[in-house]
Parts: C-alpha cells; sequence; structure tokens
C-alpha cells in the first residue's frame, strides 16, 4: 500500500495542489497584470485562474475536466479507505485503483489531444482519432483491471 | 485371393465388436466364436500318425505338428478340433493348417472358440476345405507359435555368463481324438542341455529322450487316449537376447503427387533375456567387446529393406541415434541400427525407424477403370538369428486422399481391420486409412505379403491443389477488400 | 546484400515510382530474414533438430506440458518432478511468453491439418523470430533517419550479427528467443508513440512491452530506459503534450499489463527495480500539471515558482521512496542486480549467481567477437544522433550509454547491446554510403556553411568521419577531395570490403561458435568424417527406459532441466536456483564422505546419482572442474562442515591425483568420478586427460553407491544409492566383509586398503 502513495501522488495533486500551490505563491494576477502582483490576495488569484478557466474551456473540455475530477474524487476514496481499512484483497484494490489511474491520465491525454492550443504537438491528430485511442486505451485498460482483479 | 479376403473380411466383423475394447492392450486373442458351455468336441476323427516338432532355436517356441487324420463318423466331417489351454491361448500366434499332401492350396480356415471363459481348455477349429468321407484320411500340417514361453533359469545372471531358458510342453501332443501313434521332436539351438525330463521305459518303447546332436525326440508312444499329458520340462543355453517387441505401429503412406510411399515402424521394444545379476558395468562390457562373444544383450538390430529404400532414419523419443548405417547398393538395403546403449535382460528400448522408397515398386494401376493395386511387406522388422516376437501389431495403410473401395488381403492372422479416416497436410476431408491389427505375430512373417486394392479417380488428385488454390485466392480477395476499406479515423476537416 | 540493397535504393530513388520501391524494399526486407534464418540454421543440418544446452530443454518440457494438458493447467502447474521433495510452482515461477508462442503457433498449424512436431517447432522458433527481430529493426531504424537505406542496413547487421545469433540459433529455444524482437518492436513502437503523440501507439507499446514481461527477465531494460529518456528530455527541457500523452498511456497500462504474469505479480509497485518508472510517471503529472497551469497563468516568476514546486515534491517522493526501501516495505534490489553495479559483489556473496558463466563480465574480445566492425561504427553512429539531436535520436543516445555499461558487466546483456549498436552502425555507414555514392556536385553553399562548423569539431575524429563533413573541403577546392570519381570508389569499395569480411565473420562465428547443442558433441574421426558423441542421450535414455518412474536423481544442477527433459525423472535440483539451501545440500552431499553423504541421500530418497566425467575423452565441462563451486555453496550454508580450503594442497593447488587432498580424495564427487576408472588402463598408467595428470594407482572404493551405468565415453556415470543393509551394518563393514572374503584368497596386496575404509 505504501508504494502505491509515490504512484498516486501525482494524481490528485491536479486538484488540491492547485489550491495549495497557488495559495502559496505570493499573489498573482491571472490577466489583468502581469507586474502587479503583490496587490491581489490568494483568493482573487485562485478565483482569477478560476474565471479565466470558465472562459476559455469549451464546453467539451469542461465535461471531460467533470469526468477527470471525479477520477480523483475515487481515487482519494480509494486510497484512504486501503490506509483506513487495510488493503486486504490487495490484487482487488490495486486493480480498482489503477484503472483509476489509468483512466484519468488517458482522460488527460484525451484532453491534451483535442485540446487546441497543442495543436503544434499533434499536427494530424484529429479529435476523432484522439477519442478512438481513448477508447482503445481504456478498453485495454480495463481489460487488464478485470483479469487483475480476480 | 479374392477368398481369403473374403474370409478375413468375414472373421473380421465378428471380432471387430470384441477386438475394439482390446485392440490396445495385449490381451490375446479370445475366440471369435461363442459355443456352449458344456461343448465337447464330437468323436469324429482319430489321429493315425502325429509328429509334434518343437523348435527351439529361435528366441520362442515354433511348433510344428503333422498330422494323418482319419474320418471315424459315419458322415463327412469338415471341423477337426485343437485343444489348448487357456494360457496358452493367451500367447499363441501365427495358427496355420496346410494340407501337408498338397501345398499349394492354400490355408484352411480356422478360428479360436469359446464355449466357458473359466474353463482351461479352449480349442481351435480347422474347418476343412472339402468335408472328409467317413475312412479317408488327410495330412494337416498345422503350425504356430507361443510368445513369452521361455522363462530365463536362473533369473539373473551376469554380464558374461550364460544364459538358460526352461520350456515346459506335453510329450503326448494334446489332441482331443485318440492318437494311435505319435512323436515329439524337440530340437535345441545346441547341444548344451543340462536338464530334461526323462519319460521312463514302458512295454514297447525305449526309454526318452533320444538324443541326436541337438536334436531330442520323445517317443515314439503308442496309442494314447484323448486328452493325455506327459510333462516335460527343459532347460538349454541360450546366450542371446529375447527379442520381444510389446507393440508395433507400422505406417504405409502413399503418396501419387510425390510418387513415393513412407514406411515408419514404431517398436517398443524389450529384451526378455535373463536380468543382469549386478549392476552394468561399463570396463567389462568394454574390455568384451574385442573378442565378441555371445551376450544376452541386444547389440545391432538389421533391417533388410527392399532394394531401393532411401532416406533412413532412426530415432527415438530423445532425437536421432547417430549410431546406425544404411547399406544401399543395387542388389541390397540394408539399414543396420545399434541402440544407444546394449540392451540387456530387463532393460527397455522403443525407437522408431522409418525409410522412403519409390511408389512405383509397389504400386500398379488396373488397366482398366481407376484401380490401383499396392502391395507391401506387412512386416519388416529386424532380422535377427535369435528371432523376433511381437505381441501386437497395428499396421496403417494411409491412401491418398479422395481413395474409394479400398479391400485388401494377406496372408497373416488378423485380429481386426478398421477402415478410418486420417487428415494431415491441409486434407480437407481425410485420408483413406485401412488400420490392420495382428497380435502374436512371430518375425517369421517377416515376408509376408499385404494386397490392397482401391479407386482412386483422377478428379479426387486434384482437389488438394484446387482446395489450396481456393484457399490462397480467397485469402488475397478478403486483403484486398479489407486494405480498400478506409478504416482510418479522420477529422471531418479532411 | 545489405549494401546492394542500398545502392539499387538509390539508383531507383529518383526515377521509380513509389511502388516499386516498396516492392523492392519487401523483397530486400524477406531476403534479410531469409539470411537471417538460414544462418541459425547450422546446427540443425550439422547434427539434427534438438534442443540446446540446459534451460531451452526446461522450456520445451513446460511447452509439451501446456500443449498436452492445455492452458489453465498449464497456469496453474505445480510440478513434483522437480526439486524432490520440495516440487516447484511451476506455472507461477516462470515467463509463459515462450511456451505460449509456440503453443499458440502449434495450435494454429494444427488447425490448417499440418502436422508439426512441437519440438520442430520448438527448435525453429528463435530462427523464425530473428526474421521478424530484423524487420523491427528496420522499422525502428527508419524511425531515428530519413535514409531508407539505414533501415535495410540495420536489419541485415541485426539479422546477422552474432550477439544476437548467440542466443537464437535454432535449437536454441530460450526466451531471448522472442525477447529479443519485443525488445526491438517495443522500443519502435514507444518512438513512434512520442513522434505522433499517440495515445494508440502508447497503447500498442505497452501490450507488446506486456508480451515481452511474459517472455523474459530482462524486461526490466525496458521498464528502466524509457523513463530514463523521458526523465533526460524532461532534464532537457523538451516536455511536451506529446511526451505526457505516449509515456503515461505507456505506463498505467504497460505495469498492468505486466502485473497480470504471476510470476512478476506485485513486483512493479514493490520492487527497486520499478520505481524509476513510477517516479517518472508522477514527475510527468506534476511537470504536465504545472504546465497547465503556467498555460492559465501567463508569468514567468509564478512559472519558475510552480518548477521549484515540482522539484520540492520530486525530491520528498524520492525521499520517501528510500525511506520505503530502508523500512522495507519495498523490497530492495535483487542480488543479481547487485552484481550488475560490483562485479565483484555476486563472487563475495552469491556464489550461485557467479558461478553461471554467462553471469560473469565481459572480456573485452568478445565485443569484436559478437560485433566486429560494428563495435567501431558504432560510436560514429551515436555521434551523428547528437548532430540533429530529436526526441527520438535522444533514445537512442541514452539505450546505447545504458546498454554499453551493462554489456560490459554481464556476458549475457550483450544482447541488448546488439540492437543499438547495429542501429547506430547502420545510421553511420548509412550516412556514408548516401554521401559517397549519391552526391553530385558542391552546389548548396548554404547546407555546407553549416555542415562547416560541424566539420571543424569532428576533424580530430577519423579520416572518413571528417570525410564525411563534405562541406569544408568542398568549398575550397569544389572538383578535387571527396568529389572525385577515385574518392568515391575508394571508399565506397573499402566499405564493401569492411561489409564482406562482417559477413564472412559473422558466418564463421555462427558455425563455430554457437551452433554447438552441447548436448551431442562432435568430433573427427582420422578419416576426417564427422563422429558425434552422444554419451548424454545414452544415458538419460538409459534412465528413461530402465529405471523406476518415480526413482530421484541427484546431480549438481547443472543437468536438472536435461535429466527432466530427456530423463523425465524427478531430480532434486535443476537450472531454475531457486533454493540456495536445497542445491547446498547437494553440493554438500557431493563434496564430503561418504559416511555424511549417505545420510543426506536417503533423507532425499535419492535413487541414482549421476555426475559428469570427462576424464577418459577431455572433456572439461566436467564436475571435478565445477567441483569448487559445489564447495563454495555448500560452505555457504554450512561453514563448518565444508571448506574449500580443505580441497586445496597446502601449496594452494587443486589437484585430482596422488597430491590429492585426503578431503579431496573422500569427497563423494571425487569417488564417483573415478570410480573403476583405473581398471581402463594398463596398471598404473590411468589418466585424467582433462587435467593432464596420472591418476593414483589404487582407485577410490564405494561403499554406500554402486555403479549402475557408465556411458560409452564415461562421459555419464550415473550410481545407484545401495539400501540399507540387510544384517543392519553400515555400508564400509558390509562392502569390507565381502571383500575380506574374496581377499583371503587372492591378492593380499590391497589389504591395508581395507583397514583405512574401516
Amino acid at each position: 500500500m505504501a508504494p502505491k502513495r509515490t504512484a498516486r501522488e501525482p494524481t490528485p495533486s491536479a486538484a488540491t495542489t492547485q489550491a495549495s500551490s497557488t495559495a502559496s505563491v505570493p499573489a498573482i494576477p491571472t490577466k489583468a497584470s502581469l507586474k502587479a502582483k503583490d496587490n491581489q490576495s490568494p483568493q482573487e488569484v485562485a478565483l482569477g485562474i478560476w474565471q479565466n478557466y470558465l472562459d476559455t474551456t469549451p464546453q467539451r473540455t469542461k465535461l471531460i475536466d467533470v469526468f477527470m475530477s471525479f477520477l480523483v474524487v475515487v481515487g482519494v476514496l480509494q486510497f484512504v479507505y486501503c490506509v483506513v481499512a487495510g488493503n486486504y484483497p490487495f490484487n482487488a484494490f490495486l486493480s480498482g485503483f489503477s484503472s483509476t489511474v489509468g483512466q484519468f491520465v488517458l482522460t488527460a491525454s484525451l484532453r491534451i489531444q483535442t485540446n487546441g492550443e497543442n495543436k503544434a504537438d499533434f499536427g494530424e491528430l484529429s479529435p476523432e482519432r484522439a477519442f478512438a485511442d481513448f477508447v482503445f486505451g481504456s478498453l485495454i485498460l480495463h481489460l487488464f483491471c478485470i483479469n487483475f482483479i480476480n | 485371393m479374392r477368398l481369403l479376403a473374403t474370409v478375413a473380411a468375414v472373421l473380421s466383423l465378428g471380432s471387430t465388436a470384441l477386438c475394439a475394447e482390446k485392440s490396445n492392450s495385449t490381451k490375446p486373442l479370445t475366440s471369435r466364436q461363442i459355443l456352449p458351455a458344456n461343448f465337447k468336441p464330437p468323436q469324429t476323427f482319430k489321429n493315425v500318425n502325429l509328429v509334434h516338432i518343437i523348435n527351439l532355436e529361435k528366441s520362442y517356441p515354433k511348433e510344428s505338428i503333422n498330422v494323418v487324420i482319419e474320418n471315424t463318423a459315419s458322415t463327412a466331417q469338415d471341423e477337426y478340433f485343437i485343444p489348448f489351454t487357456s494360457s496358452q491361448m493367451e500367447t499363441i500366434g501365427g495358427f496355420e493348417v496346410k494340407d501337408r499332401k498338397d501345398p499349394d492350396s492354400g490355408l484352411f480356415e480356422v478360428e479360436a472358440v469359446e464355449f466357458d471363459t473359466e474353463s482351461d481348455t479352449q480349442f481351435y477349429r480347422i474347418r476343412l476345405p472339402t468335408p472328409l468321407a467317413p475312412k479317408a484320411q488327410q495330412t494337416l500340417g498345422i503350425s504356430f507359435s507361443y510368445l513369452s514361453a521361455l522363462e530365463p533359469l536362473p533369473k539373473h545372471v551376469g554380464q558374461q555368463e550364460s544364459q538358460y531358458l526352461v520350456y515346459t510342453f506335453s510329450a503326448y501332443c494334446p489332441s482331443t481324438y485318440v492318437t494311435l501313434k505319435q512323436k515329439t521332436e524337440v530340437k535345441f539351438p545346441s547341444t548344451n542341455v543340462p536338464e530334461y525330463t526323462i519319460v521312463p521305459a514302458t512295454a514297447g518303447e525305449s526309454e526318452s529322450p533320444q538324443k541326436a546332436g541337438s536334436k531330442f525326440t520323445y517317443g515314439s508312444f503308442g496309442e494314447l487316449p484323448a486328452g493325455a499329458v506327459e510333462p516335460v520340462k527343459v532347460r538349454y543355453e541360450f546366450t542371446k537376447p529375447v527379442i520381444h517387441v510389446s507393440r508395433l505401429e507400422r505406417d504405409i503412406e502413399v503418396s501419387h503427387w510425390g510418387g513415393n510411399i513412407a514406411f515408419e515402424d514404431r517398436f517398443t521394444l524389450h529384451n526378455h533375456a535373463a536380468n543382469l545379476s549386478k549392476q552394468f558395468n561399463r570396463v567389462e562390457w568394454a574390455s568384451q567387446q574385442y573378442y565378441n562373444p555371445p551376450s544376452t544383450a541386444i547389440k545391432e538390430l538389421k533391417f533388410p529393406l527392399r532394394v531401393g529404400s532411401t532416406e533412413p532414419y532412426f530415432t527415438d523419443v530423445i532425437g536421432n541415434v547417430s549410431t546406425s548405417r544404411f547399406r544401399s547398393n543395387k542388389r541390397e538395403a540394408n539399414l543396420e541400427i545399434k541402440p544407444r546403449y546394449p540392451i540387456f535382460g530387463g532393460w527397455n528400448y522403443p525407437f522408431r525407424v522409418g525409410w522412403n522408397a519409390d511408389l512405383k515398386k509397389f504400386l500398379r494401376k488396373l488397366k482398366t477403370g481407376n484401380g490401383y493395386v499396392l502391395n507391401v511387406p506387412f512386416l519388416e522388422g529386424p532380422k535377427q538369428p535369435e528371432g523376433v516376437s511381437y505381441e501386437h501389431i497395428e499396421l496403417r495403410v494411409i491412401l491418398p486422399e479422395g481413395a474409394e473401395n479400398v479391400q485388401y488381403s494377406t496372408t497373416v492372422p488378423l485380429v481386426s481391420v478398421e477402415h478410418s479416416l486420417h487428415r494431415t497436410f491441409m486434407d480437407t476431408t481425410g485420408r483413406t486409412t485401412l488400420t490392420l491389427t495382428a497380435i502374436n505375430i512371430v518375425d517369421d512373417f517377416r515376408d509376408r505379403e499385404l494386397i490392397v486394392t482401391y479407386d482412386y479417380p483422377l478428379l479426387a488428385g486434384f482437389r488438394k491443389p484446387l482446395v489450396i488454390f481456393t484457399a490462397v485466392v480467397g485469402v488475397f480477395c478478403a486483403a484486398w477488400a479489407i486494405g480498400g476499406l478506409d478504416i482510418g479515423i479522420h477529422g471531418k476537416k479532411k | 546484400m545489405a549494401d546492394s540493397g542500398s545502392i539499387t535504393e538509390s539508383f531507383f530513388k529518383g526515377s521509380s515510382g513509389r511502388n516499386t520501391r516498396g516492392l523492392l524494399r519487401l523483397t530486400i526486407l524477406s531476403l534479410i530474414a531469409a539470411a537471417a534464418i538460414s544462418s541459425r540454421l547450422f546446427s540443425v543440418i550439422r547434427f539434427e533438430s534438438i534442443i540446446h544446452e540446459f534451460d531451452p530443454w526446461f522450456n520445451f518440457r513446460a511447452t509439451k506440458y501446456l500443449v498436452q494438458h492445455g492452458f489453465y493447467d498449464f497456469w496453474d502447474w505445480f510440478d513434483d518432478r522437480t526439486w524432490h521433495p520440495l516440487g516447484r510452482v511451476t506455472g507461477g515461477t516462470l515467463y509463459p511468453g515462450l511456451m505460449v508462442t509456440s503453443g499458440a503457433i502449434y495450435h494454429a498449424l494444427r488447425a490448417l491439418t499440418i502436422p508439426v512436431d512441437i519440438r520442430n517447432i520448438c527448435v525453429l522458433l528463435a530462427p523464425g523470430f530473428s526474421g521478424l527481430t530484423a524487420y523491427a529493426t528496420y522499422l525502428f531504424t527508419n524511425e531515428m533517419s530519413t535514409s531508407p537505406s539505414a533501415g535495410l542496413l540495420a536489419a541485415a547487421f541485426m539479422g546477422i550479427a552474432p550477439g544476437y545469433i548467440s542466443r537464437s540459433v535454432a535449437g536454441s529455444y530460450d526466451n531471448e528467443a522472442i525477447a529479443i524482437f519485443l525488445l526491438v518492436f517495443t522500443f519502435f513502437l514507444w518512438i513512434k508513440a512520442l513522434k505522433l503523440g499517440s495515445a494508440f501507439w502508447g497503447a500498442l507499446c505497452a501490450l507488446f512491452y506486456g508480451y515481452m514481461v511474459s517472455a523474459w527477465g530482462g524486461y526490466v531494460f525496458i521498464t528502466n530506459l524509457i523513463p530514463l529518456h523521458v526523465f533526460v528530455l524532461v532534464c532537457m527541457g523538451r516536455f511536451s503534450p506529446r511526451v505526457y500523452v505516449s509515456y503515461c498511456t505507456w505506463y498505467a497500462l504497460g505495469t498492468l499489463a505486466s502485473m497480470q504474469i504471476p510470476f512478476v505479480g506485485f513486483l512493479p509497485i514493490r520492487s527497486s527495480e520499478h520505481m524509476s518508472a513510477l517516479g517518472v510517471f508522477g514527475l510527468l503529472q506534476l511537470v504536465g500539471f504545472v504546465e497547465f497551469v503556467r498555460a492559465g497563468v501567463p508569468s514567468k516568476q509564478f512559472a519558475t515558482l510552480l518548477r521549484g514546486f515540482v522539484l520540492v515534491v520530486f525530491a520528498i517522493a524520492f525521499g520517501g521512496l528510500v525511506l520505503l526501501t530502508v523500512s522495507g516495505v519495498i523490497a530492495p534490489w535483487t542480488g543479481r542486480f547487485y552484481s550488475l553495479w560490483d562485479t565483484g559483489y555476486a563472487k563475495i556473496h552469491i556464489p550461485i549467481i557467479a558461478s553461471v558463466s554467462e553471469h560473469q563480465p565481459t572480456a573485452w574480445p568478445a565485443f569484436f567477437f559478437d560485433l566486429n566492425m560494428l563495435i567501431w561504427l558504432f560510436p560514429a553512429g551515436v555521434y551523428l544522433c547528437f548532430q540533429k539531436l530529436a526526441d527520438e535520436q535522444v533514445f537512442v543516445v541514452v539505450y546505447a550509454i545504458l546498454a554499453s555499461y551493462f554489456s560490459g558487466v554481464m556476458v549475457r546483456l550483450m544482447l541488448t547491446l546488439t540492437p543499438i549498436v547495429c542501429v547506430s552502425a547502420a545510421l553511420a555507414l548509412s550516412s556514408l554510403l548516401d554521401t559517397y555514392l549519391t552526391i553530385k556536385s558542391p552546389t548548396e553553399p548554404t547546407d555546407s556553411s553549416a555542415d562547416a562548423v560541424n566539420g571543424t569539431t569532428a576533424s580530430s575524429k577519423k579520416a572518413e568521419k571528417a570525410a564525411k563533413q563534405d562541406g569544408l573541403r568542398s568549398l575550397s577546392k569544389p572538383l578535387v577531395g571527396i568529389y572525385t570519381t577515385f574518392s568515391k570508389t575508394s571508399v565506397v569499395s573499402a566499405l564493401t570490403a569492411y561489409l564482406l569480411i562482417f559477413v564472412l565473420h559473422c558466418t564463421w562465428v555462427t558455425s563455430n561458435a554457437y551452433s554447438s547443442p552441447s548436448v551431442v558433441l562432435a568430433s573427427r574421426m582420422p578419416d576426417g568424417s564427422q563422429h558425434i558423441i552422444d554419451d548424454y542421450r545414452e544415458a538419460y535414455q538409459w534412465l528413461r527406459q530402465n529405471t523406476p518412474e518415480n526413482a530421484k536423481i541427484m546431480s549438481w544442477w547443472d543437468y536438472g532441466y536435461q535429466i527432466g527433459g530427456m530423463a523425465d525423472r524427478p531430480t532434486l535440483v535443476d537450472n531454475n536456483t531457486w533454493n540456495n539451501t536445497h542445491i547446498a545440500t547437494v553440493g554438500k552431499a557431493m563434496s564430503s564422505r561418504e559416511e555424511v553423504s549417505y545420510p543426506i541421500m536417503r533423507q532425499h530418497e535419492v535413487d541414482y546419482v549421476l555426475v559428469v566425467f570427462g576424464g577418459l575423452l577431455g572433456y572439461s565441462g566436467d564436475d571435478i572442474n565445477k567441483f569448487l563451486w559445489m564447495v563454495r555453496i555448500a560452505e555457504g550454508i554450512w561453514p563448518d562442515e565444508v571448506k574449500e580450503r580443505d580441497f586445496f594442497t597446502d601449496r594452494g593447488e587443486y589437484r585430482v591425483d596422488e597430491g590429492a587432498t585426503e578431503t579431496m580424495k573422500n569427497s563423494l564427487m571425487y569417488k564417483m568420478s573415478y570410480y573403476n576408472y583405473g581398471a581402463l588402463f594398463p596398471p598404473g598408467q590411468a589418466q585424467d586427460r582433462v587435467r593432464g595428470v596420472r591418476m593414483p594407482e589404487k582407485g577410490p572404493e564405494l561403499n554406500t553407491v554402486e555403479e549402475a551405468f557408465t556411458s560409452e565415453n564415461w562421459i555419464i556415470r550415473i550410481y545407484k544409492v545401495k539400501d540399507l543393509d540387510n544384517v543392519g551394518r553400515d555400508h564400509a563393514s558390509a562392502s569390507s566383509f565381502a571383500k575380506g572374503n574374496k581377499k583371503k584368497k587372492t591378492t593380499k596386496r590391497r589389504g591395508p586398503k581395507v583397514l583405512r575404509v574401516e
């Protein structure tokens, strides 16, 4: 169970560190001005980021993000359960947890690939193709998980 | 020949049911025909003169009985019975009856009959081709052999010691009929016979046996009633291996396209000679090799093959055995194989040998129709001076795919015949296969022929090329069709 | 063939259409595959279709089990015929990829009604896969280079490089047979995934990685190489969404796939070897997240802070990892792994690993022997990769460095080096050939000025390499130097000669060094004909046919797999050296006095003891020469009872003749090897032809075991362990009693010996 900690560290950080890291940083304005950071409180920074996110993100991507945060929540829950109640069927825990993590990174990949800003990196990749890749990857992932769960 | 084929077919029909379940066990030929439990052969014959010859020169006893029989009944008779004990019945083989006066007339029809499984006495019934008229006489030549009837004594000998075998038989030839005059001759491999039973002299008869070199003669004896027995035990030197093949699977595969006939024999070989009293000693064995003394170990097996045989191989379960020699020229084709280790008594050595030959030498096309005649040796085991006995032989003749109307004939006594299909090498329906089973055969039957006739339509020969061609074309078409499909996932923009 | 390929390639480049070139390429590739396969068939032609060496016999036996009993039985296979009396959970302790592959091929052929013996499939699997490896190398190299000739050259090199042939000749039915193909193909898929940033290719890469895991323990190499590549990329500031997508897909799926193999199980999250992949996975998440946030927050300072944050988290995670390793939650490095860093480690701590010859450090001639001219083209190719350092070239560089190190540490890992050597050598060679075969005139001043910079840096390198940097000289003297026909032809013909020599070398090495089955030995008769010494199989067949089905055979572990495969008898120890104590027990039984060995053998229900003795034939791989390892391994467990020092004379010599130590002379192994050996020679003339010494006149006496079988050339000797004596005497007194009776009648010469035994 302990090794899991390192494994899943990054995943929840997507949600949790978002708040913590920005909070630790001295105030940063998001859009308004680049220089005058000192004037703004952490809340405002977070809010600014949030606003920025709401403004610029397409609806579909938001849907993906909701799914991703759901996965994060599930992953955290599983991990907490594992810590609290013990990891007895280790296979089951592992496959459940890795299916969450795996699904998360696959979804993240889908999100990255469909993001218009990354066009330069994925020149020929159409969103449809990205989605097909996503489905393919997920199928394999869950096949393995089901096989592994015993 | 045709008659024989039908006879065998009839026999096999009756026996298929019985043999099906025991075909791969080494149990004997029990009987094919069940008679009522209270059966007693009718006293319709008497043996006028009987000579019983027991040949112990090989590693199995081979017996022949030459008997002049006379019909004592008032009507013509055609059934003559010979009794055996049930243990003899299990190991008897190669039972054949001929008319001594007319050797070319072919073999008589014989069958083992059973009337009571518990009874110690069982019978062979000989059916005379023509019923014998009352008072008429006929001379029968009966021959057969027993497997595993020889026991080494002592059971364990040293690596270089001589071996002695024990054989038990009756000085009076077992018969269900009254015998007027008889004698039993025993032929030994050498004059060294340290122990033998002496039959004391009776009125008019001198003491038996009389010795003449390596031949002992018991008798002659006067009139004896039916079922008279005088057990005799002989112990004689036989420092040779007792080669026993518990199972021989022989495949003969005919290929019209390749013009080739492939033989493969799979032997499960044992040496039934006396076991080693101590463990095997290599030093002793190596030093002994220079003198090449007689030994109970099998050092080499010789297979005289048909001239023109090629590409022989000799393998066992863990691969090729390099110690084989093949000498082939215009006159002979001898395969000499050496097992990996000398096979002493009690040791086993399963192996397989195989070779190819030109089909033309074995196959002839009939002038009319699509008929073919295949003539192959039934058995091509090793030819050893000490003889080889086979407990169970399964011969498969694999004919080309589509061959039909398969008929066969052979003089080897069979216990079962089976027609089946054998699928191999991209066959669609499978090759026609004829499986013949024989038990308790000795290597005297080595040169017996097996003749198989079958029809092979021209079209059947083209079946496989056509099927393969169609399949390949189909694969190409499918590949082309799939390759033509656009399965890429593109954006709508493209 | 290879260079002719590139010639035709360039010849057809301009004029013919795409189809013609494709067809040519296909033809060349299939010719390469054919060459690769046929050069591996030496042993089949020279000997027969037989499984080689030791480990393949186990794989073969497992494959037969799989074919006979089906997949599920195989998965749950508990083998009670090895490691008697412990048994072995074989299904859970092997890499099943190889057996499943050949099982699948077998059933596919059966479905097509092609009756192929499973043995032939096993024998020919490695050559078949070497053809595929050549193709995979072609694909991999094509990702590296724009020149199509590089791929073909690399394929050809891979096809015939002895470094790879050493493990993939026909009959060498080992895990490496398919693993190298999977290794190269997984790398190809990885590069493809990385280039395209495609989850699909990443998933494929993960699938093949899973296959690789199921086939060979060397998968750890991939597990560490890909993360290292990614880590280097991140450190170089080359993080991109493509890296994230491909790596995360590969890791998430690949790790799950690897955990499906029972033998691997939880290792990917428990053992240290796998932690780097996990760490890089975490790092990528962090970096990815930071990049994401940074995209939304356009502030440089903030970004710097974030980066600092990433480093802190990474440091904490690494610290946690170390902590966990120390506290024992994560399995520490295995011994075999330690020996990768410290070559002396195994020798001191784990003699059983050190006793395997393929775990020794590589001797330097081996590089030249296995790779020939590729080894000096290799740095040139790596250097070329530095020139255009795209993501995939970084991979080549990382791979080259890592593999070079490991191959120097362990002979066996030469295998992982070979693919990258072939690839980079092909890159170097193709760039040479392309340059000299196709340049027409110096009409590209812009290009050459760019090259001039490179040219100066390279000028200190080899002449040829410098010559390749055409720009510098072409500026000053456009029509002399390398543009002359003379220089072109001379360079090209020199290269052609090199290539031909390479082919000759490969063929020679393959035919002489790597094509012996080692089960069967070949010697020459005086008349030049080949004589086959088949003692191993003679003895194994004897065991198989003439001993009881469940007779337990004790032998040194090298022969365990062969006894299991060929003799089909239960063994005490075999080449799967999972239980060191059990092996040490056998070592102790072999190296102790009979009085000590006999109870050990009785306890383990040993029926027969098998030793290998080369003294008569001069066969040096025999048990007496391996004896010191037995002693060492036994000493590791029973330091008080077995002492290596006792087997050396006072002057520190290891002797078997008259001067051997008493411990040596009384050891069971010594006695069994030389028992009755003197009887083969005139008195006093007995000679051991391996160690080249004359044996003592008086041979050893055996009381508790008796000679049961000795093969024709004495290579294998089998002894039967005696039962307890009928009247309850110990064996020594029983046999001296028996001997005493005889001695009275015969000579008195051996009298003192009886006393000594008592």
